[in-house]
């Protein structure tokens, strides 16, 4: 994985999808937003300001498709439930949650240390992108149907 | 009382002096506490052990507690799973994470239902020398109740083992070296 300068921001195509970077993407911040591409032989994620990211895509070593409910409007809104009188607070949480698909991918650095990153994509992409990294041979798992199968145990 | 010029500057001094001793013996003791800065980790992948975890709560735990661990600032480094240059490390533990437990929650029904939706986490950690010998093992859990997303259970329990090294005592390393 490396940052590149001028010359990697140019050659990015404008087919990236936005995404946000949960975490585990190196010198970018947790719950950036960007936009996510696969540029030959590489992932990159750019950075509205400009920045990028290139993952291998020999390095990776796989990649896991999921999706999840995840709350929108933030703080605000999270604000504004917690004021609402009558337990109405609860019934616009109801409303104020949406779908996203996550990105899971495992790859390796020069060194063979293992890294991970979580990728928040909008419901949706996240099959599409996988199947198009699929294409590249990388091995994806996950998320075949429209909704993912809950997983856990309680012990 | 009128105090003279260099009287005045002894107490001043003097009063310096006993600042700079109030600040930098806690700073010392902790550093003398535990005697671990010489110790390296290196972060195993985190074993799903026999439960169903989903694949992005096991790297988020992985990515979680390197950062928390780096952040303790009680390894001179740490390291990834596979890094190479581990090898050549001296005074290296490994950091190993067991999932004994998981629960996947919801938001949804955090928001709506406040009691129910609960994500939780409970894993088994130990800190081993190259040659096996368990040094510390801790079962910690980590878990999100009432707000934030089903993945901050991972930082909760990453921050959780973090916290349960740094209040234990490691061996010094040449004291570890023969294992059980």
């Amino acid at each position: 994985m490396s940052q590149d300068g001028d010359q990697a921001k140019a050659s990015v195509s404008a087919s990236g999808v936005q995404a946000k970077a949960i975490l585990g993407l190196e010198n970018i911040s947790n719950n950036a937003t960007g936009e996510l591409s696969i540029q030959g032989d590489a992932l990159v994620f750019k950075l509205a300001d400009g920045r990028i990211v290139r993952i291998p895509i020999g390095s990776i070593q796989g990649v896991f498709l999921s999706q999840e409910d995840k709350e929108v409007g933030g703080t605000p809104l999270a604000l504004g439930r917690a004021a609402t009188p009558f337990g109405g607070g609860r019934a616009i949480g109801l409303f104020a949650h949406k779908k996203y698909d996550f990105l899971t991918l495992e790859y390796l650095d020069s060194n063979g240390g293992l890294h991970g990153a979580i990728c928040q994509l909008n419901k949706g992409q996240g099959q599409a992108f996988g199947s198009e990294l699929e294409t590249k041979g990388v091995h994806v798992s996950g998320l075949k149907d429209d909704a993912g199968p809950e997983t856990g145990d309680k012990k | 009382m009128k105090l003279s010029r260099g009287a005045s500057l002894k107490v001043v001094t003097a009063a310096i002096v006993i600042g700079l001793s109030a600040l930098t013996v806690p700073v010392l003791a902790g550093a003398n506490r535990t005697g671990v800065a010489q110790w390296s980790v290196v972060v195993n992948q985190v074993d799903p052990g026999g439960s169903s975890i989903a694949p992005e709560f096991e790297i988020a735990i992985y990515e979680n507690m390197l950062d928390e661990l780096v952040k303790t600032k009680q390894f001179s480094a740490v390291l990834r799973s596979g890094d190479r240059t581990a090898d050549d490390v001296p005074a290296l533990l490994i950091l190993k994470t067991t999932v004994e437990s998981y629960t996947p929650g919801s938001e949804t029904k955090r928001a709506v239902t406040t009691v129910t939706g609960a994500t939780k986490l409970k894993v088994r950690s130990q800190l081993c020398t190259r040659e096996g010998q368990v040094v510390l093992e801790r079962v910690v859990d980590g878990n999100v109740r009432f707000i934030g997303g089903n993945l901050r259970a991972t930082h909760n329990l990453a921050h959780n083992v973090a916290n349960a090294i740094k209040q234990s005592s490691l061996p010094e390393p040449a004291a570890s070296v023969h294992p059980l």
